[in-house]
C-alpha cells in the first residue's frame, strides 16, 4: 500500500487526512522533490499497535476501506469543480451588465461624452472583458477537471486552425507591431483531433507569445511531421520574448503556477492557461513541452495525431516530459 | 411594429441587471422593449402581442431556451418571428441545435452592443431568417 502517493493542495490536507484516518489509514509525508510544487504523502495502514491490533486488520477489508476513501476524495474533487462552475457563472452575470452599461455610455446613448470620459469608459470595459476572460479560463479548467469535457474528433488541416487563431489575434499583433509568420511544412498530413480543443491550445500559446514579446518582436507558428514521434504532427509557437528559466519548464504546465511575481504582474493571468492546454493535448494522446532560455525567447511545442496514423494511434504515446528541453 | 413605428423587441433574460441594461440600450436605439424573466412569461407575452424580434437568453430558470424557441415556432402568430439566442458560454452543439431550430443568430455574452445594434435591422427585415452563424 505504501506505493500509493497523493499530492494534496494545501487547503485540502486536513480533509484528506480526516477521510483516510476514519478508514484506518494515515498520511505519511514523503520527501519533497524540487519538481513537485505540492506536498506529497504516502498512504499507510494505521499500524499504531504493530499492525494486527487494528480492528479491521485483514487485507481485503483494508483494500475495500481504501477504495471507499478514494471514492470519497474523488467526490470531494467533483464538488469543488461544481462549486467553481457555479461561482464562475455568478461572476459573469454582473460583469455582463457592467460591460453593457459601459458600452451604452461610451456610445453616447445616454448623452454626449467627452473624449476623456470616453477613454475612462473604454478602460473600464477593457478591464471587465479581461476579467471575463479569466473567469472563462477558470470555468474551462473546472469542467476539464470534473471530466465534463469530452472529445469530438474530426479530420482537419492544421493550416485552417492556424489561420483562424491568427485572425483572432490579428489586432493584438498589429497593436504591438509584432512580426507574424506561419510556416507549414509542404505535404503536411491532416490531423485527427478535436478541432475546438486544438484551436484553444494554439490560441493560448499564441496569446502567451504575444503577451511575453516586447513591441516590435516576432512570433511564429510552425507545423511539420514530428521526427521523434512518427505518425504525429508537431506544432510550434515561437517568440522573441523574455524567455523562461529552464528550472520552471515543468512548473508552468501545472495549474495555478505563475513562475514569479514579475511574470504574474506582466501576465495578469489565472495561471490556468497552460494547465488547460496540457490537459487538452494529453487527452488526445499528444504531448506538450517548451524550449526556452531567459532572454532567448520561447518555443512551445505540441503534437497531434496525423490522419494516416490514427488507426493505430497510441503507438508513440509520449514518454514523460522533461528530456525535451 | 408599434403605433409610433418602433419595432417591438421581446427581451427574455432572467438577470434583472442585464435586462435593465439591454432595455436602455434598445429603447435609446429606437426600439420598444417588452421584458420577460422566465420562459413561460416570454411565451405568454409573445402570444399576446407578437414582437418583431425576440432576444432570448438560453439560461432561464424555468425551462431551456430551446423549448421557448420551439414554442414560439409552433404557434402560428409567432412562427416567423426572428429569434436571436444569447448565451453565457459558447457551446457548438447547442449552437447547431438552435440554428437548426430556426434561430437567426447565436451570440455569446457579453455581446458587442454596437455589433448587435447594427445586426438587428437585418434580422427583422429577413423575418423568417435563414440561419446565420455569428460569434
Amino acid at each position: 500500500m505504501s506505493d500509493l502517493r497523493l499530492w494534496v493542495q494545501g487547503g485540502d490536507e486536513a480533509r484528506v487526512r480526516a477521510v483516510l484516518e476514519r478508514e484506518g489509514f494515515r498520511l505519511a509525508e514523503s520527501p519533497r522533490s524540487d519538481t513537485d510544487p505540492l506536498p506529497a504523502f504516502t498512504v499507510e495502514p494505521d499500524g499504531s499497535e504493530a499492525g494486527s491490533a487494528h480492528p479491521r486488520g485483514d487485507g481485503a477489508r483494508r483494500v475495500e476501506d481504501l477504495e471507499r476513501a478514494v471514492l470519497e476524495l474523488r467526490n470531494l474533487d467533483v464538488a469543488k469543480s461544481q462549486f467553481l462552475t457555479n461561482v464562475s457563472h455568478e461572476l459573469r452575470t454582473p460583469l455582463t451588465a457592467i460591460v453593457t452599461y459601459g458600452e451604452i455610455l461610451r456610445d453616447g446613448l445616454l448623452g454626449e461624452v467627452s473624449p476623456r470620459q470616453r477613454e475612462a469608459i473604454e478602460s473600464m470595459i477593457g478591464s471587465c472583458r479581461q476579467l471575463l476572460g479569466m473567469i472563462e479560463e477558470i470555468l474551462t479548467y473546472a469542467r476539464t477537471n470534473a471530466q465534463a469535457i469530452s472529445l469530438r474528433p474530426s479530420e482537419f488541416g492544421v493550416d485552417e486552425v492556424v489561420q483562424a487563431v491568427h485572425e483572432m489575434n490579428a489586432s493584438l499583433i498589429e497593436r504591438k507591431r509584432l512580426g507574424f509568420a506561419a510556416q507549414l511544412a509542404p505535404g503536411l498530413p491532416p490531423v485527427r483531433a478535436d478541432r475546438d480543443k486544438v484551436a484553444h491550445v494554439l490560441g493560448n500559446l499564441l496569446g502567451n507569445a504575444i503577451d511575453f514579446t516586447p513591441d516590435g518582436g516576432e512570433v511564429r507558428v510552425a507545423a511539420r511531421r514530428s521526427d521523434l514521434n512518427p505518425g504525429w504532427v508537431e506544432v510550434a509557437v515561437e517568440d522573441t520574448g523574455i524567455g523562461i528559466d529552464p528550472a520552471h519548464h515543468e512548473l508552468i504546465f501545472q495549474e495555478f503556477a505563475q513562475v514569479d511575481a514579475t511574470r504574474a504582474r506582466i501576465h495578469h493571468g489565472t495561471g490556468l492557461g497552460l494547465a488547460i492546454a496540457r490537459q487538452f493535448v494529453e487527452m488526445q494522446g499528444g504531448r506538450i513541452w517548451v524550449e526556452s532560455e531567459m532572454g532567448g525567447g520561447s518555443r512551445f511545442f505540441f503534437t497531434l495525431p496525423a490522419v494516416e496514423a490514427a488507426a493505430g494511434a497510441g503507438g508513440s504515446v509520449p514518454s514523460e516530459a522533461g528530456e525535451a528541453a | 411594429m408599434t403605433a409610433a413605428g418602433r419595432p417591438l423587441v421581446l427581451l427574455v433574460e432572467d438577470s434583472e441587471p442585464i435586462r435593465a441594461a439591454f432595455t436602455i440600450l434598445l429603447e435609446e436605439s429606437g426600439y420598444e422593449v417588452c421584458g420577460a424573466g422566465t420562459g413561460a412569461a416570454a411565451v405568454r407575452l409573445a402570444l399576446a402581442r407578437p414582437p418583431d424580434l425576440v432576444l432570448l437568453d438560453l439560461g432561464l430558470p424555468d425551462c431551456s431556451g430551446r423549448s421557448v424557441a420551439g414554442a414560439l415556432r409552433s404557434a402560428p402568430s409567432t412562427a416567423t418571428v426572428p429569434i436571436v439566442a444569447l448565451t453565457g458560454r459558447d457551446d457548438d452543439v447547442e449552437r447547431a441545435a438552435l440554428l437548426a431550430a430556426g434561430c437567426a443568430a447565436y451570440l455569446v455574452k457579453p455581446v458587442d452592443t454596437q455589433a448587435l445594434l447594427r445586426a438587428l435591422p437585418g434580422y427583422i427585415a429577413r423575418e423568417t431568417a435563414s440561419p446565420v452563424a455569428d460569434t
